[in-house]
């Protein structure tokens, strides 16, 4: 049984991409087949962020149009052997592919992998609808800003338009002393507006910075609060019941957390 | 009744009919159009009636009405009601915090700096050609109309 996700956001630079390669790495490192799919065409990032540029010979642009066989296009990672990238393309735009190529291409890719994970592009335009075209899940990704919020809950009701129900929610790059201090919205505050259930949330973390660079994955660094809250955020993926992390060492913020996890 | 499934266009349902304003004996028995889901950022509702949203209006969602306007629940977006014109229109909330209100050719914003934080259903109506926002009693002065 294989699920399609999409990771989507509608704003840009609130870590789609980040999030595509961890969930990705963190599910390949349990020991599933995953593919990750960067459906941001002319703005390709996802290989980078995983190391992976050099590698890359045919694009999914390539596969649409019948230039290669899937197969060729896909690479594999050089860490974990059952993570594979099937790579934007970095010269065409977004009308290259159409949203029904796209569905072809995840019924294709679903029967050789069991997670088929979609980085979808900024925006609602058409990069959005080809993103979201094949994906049977969604999770949408928001940072802690008010405009990043607004599209979130924009992009809520385009999923839902286009039946994909229940997206699940992850709050990316929250600062625990920030919150506390009122100067930034708490994850209650974003909950209240966006009405969905919550997968994880993210603490505002340098290891995000120094792994994405190196192209590395933070998920596989054991020290790091970002790195625990990805492999929390994968085993929930994998429909297991973990609790919300403590993102600071007093109780405080823990408390409220609890209340939002309760009242799902 | 589950009107996502009739004359959805897009994002926005229209039932909106362009003419002449409603006569206001008529409000009353005026068409309303129940909304049973959240309205959320992009999404809105132009009804030619009343309007009940049986959940939230979320900022950068819009409804507009001929007549009143009632939201169960949060109303954090922009609304309008009377929109043909009607003075007589109120739009009540469990949570009034709409980014901006009109109603008929009123255009209200919530003041810049003030930070109302009421948790209870509240109520906007003209009075004496003033916006006007009151906590809503049930059987006040003028239901129904």
């Amino acid at each position: 049984m294989s699920e399609v996700i999409v990771v989507t956001s509608g704003k840009g630079g609130v870590g789609k991409t980040t999030t595509t390669a961890n969930i990705g790495t963190g599910l390949a490192a349990k020991g599933y087949k995953v593919v990750l799919v960067d459906a941001d065409i002319g703005l390709r990032n996802l290989d980078v962020v995983l190391g992976l540029e050099n590698r890359i010979v045919y694009d999914i642009v390539d596969v649409t149009s019948g230039n290669c066989r899937l197969r060729q296009a896909l690479i594999k990672d050089k860490r974990l052997d059952g993570l594979h990238l099937l790579p934007a393309a970095q010269t065409k735009d977004k009308t290259a592919v159409s949203p029904d190529q796209m569905r072809d291409l995840c019924e294709e890719l679903k029967k050789e992998f069991e997670f088929v994970i979609i980085d979808c592009p900024a925006g609602i335009e058409q990069g959005f609808r080809n993103a979201i075209a094949g994906a049977e899940k969604a999770v949408v990704v928001t940072t802690p800003e008010v405009s990043a919020v607004r599209d979130a809950d924009r992009i809520i009701g385009l999923l839902e338009a286009a039946e994909l129900r229940e997206p699940k929610l992850i709050i990316n790059r929250i600062r625990p002393r920030m919150v506390r201090q009122g100067d930034m919205m708490s994850i209650e505050d974003i909950i209240d507006i966006l009405a969905v259930d919550l997968l994880g949330v993210i603490p505002e973390d340098e290891m995000i910075v120094i792994t994405t660079n190196r192209g590395e994955a933070v998920v596989l660094d054991q020290n790091s609060k970002s790195g625990q809250a990805y492999r929390n955020i994968t085993r929930r993926i994998l429909n297991e019941d973990v609790p919300m992390m403590n993102l600071e060492d007093e109780g405080g913020f823990f408390k409220r957390f609890k209340k939002i996890i309760g009242l799902k | 009744m589950d009107y996502s499934r009739r004359g959805i266009q897009g994002n926005s349902v229209s039932g909106y009919v362009q003419g002449s304003p409603p006569d206001q004996d008529g409000l009353v028995d005026e068409n309303t159009i129940l909304v049973q889901r959240t309205l959320r950022s992009g999404q809105s509702i132009r009804y030619n009636g009343n309007v009940v949203v049986l959940g939230d209006v979320n900022p950068g969602a819009e409804v507009t009405a001929s007549g009143n306007v009632i939201v169960m629940g949060a109303l954090r977006g922009l609304v309008h009601a009377g929109a043909g014109g009607d003075e007589n229109a109120v739009v009540l909330a469990f949570r009034l915090r709409p980014t901006q209100l009109r109603i008929a050719n009123h255009i209200t914003r919530p003041p810049d700096n003030e930070e109302v934080d009421a948790d209870l259903p509240e109520m906007a109506r003209i009075k004496d050609g003033v916006v006007t926002i009151e906590a809503f009693q049930a059987g006040g002065e003028r239901q129904g109309r």
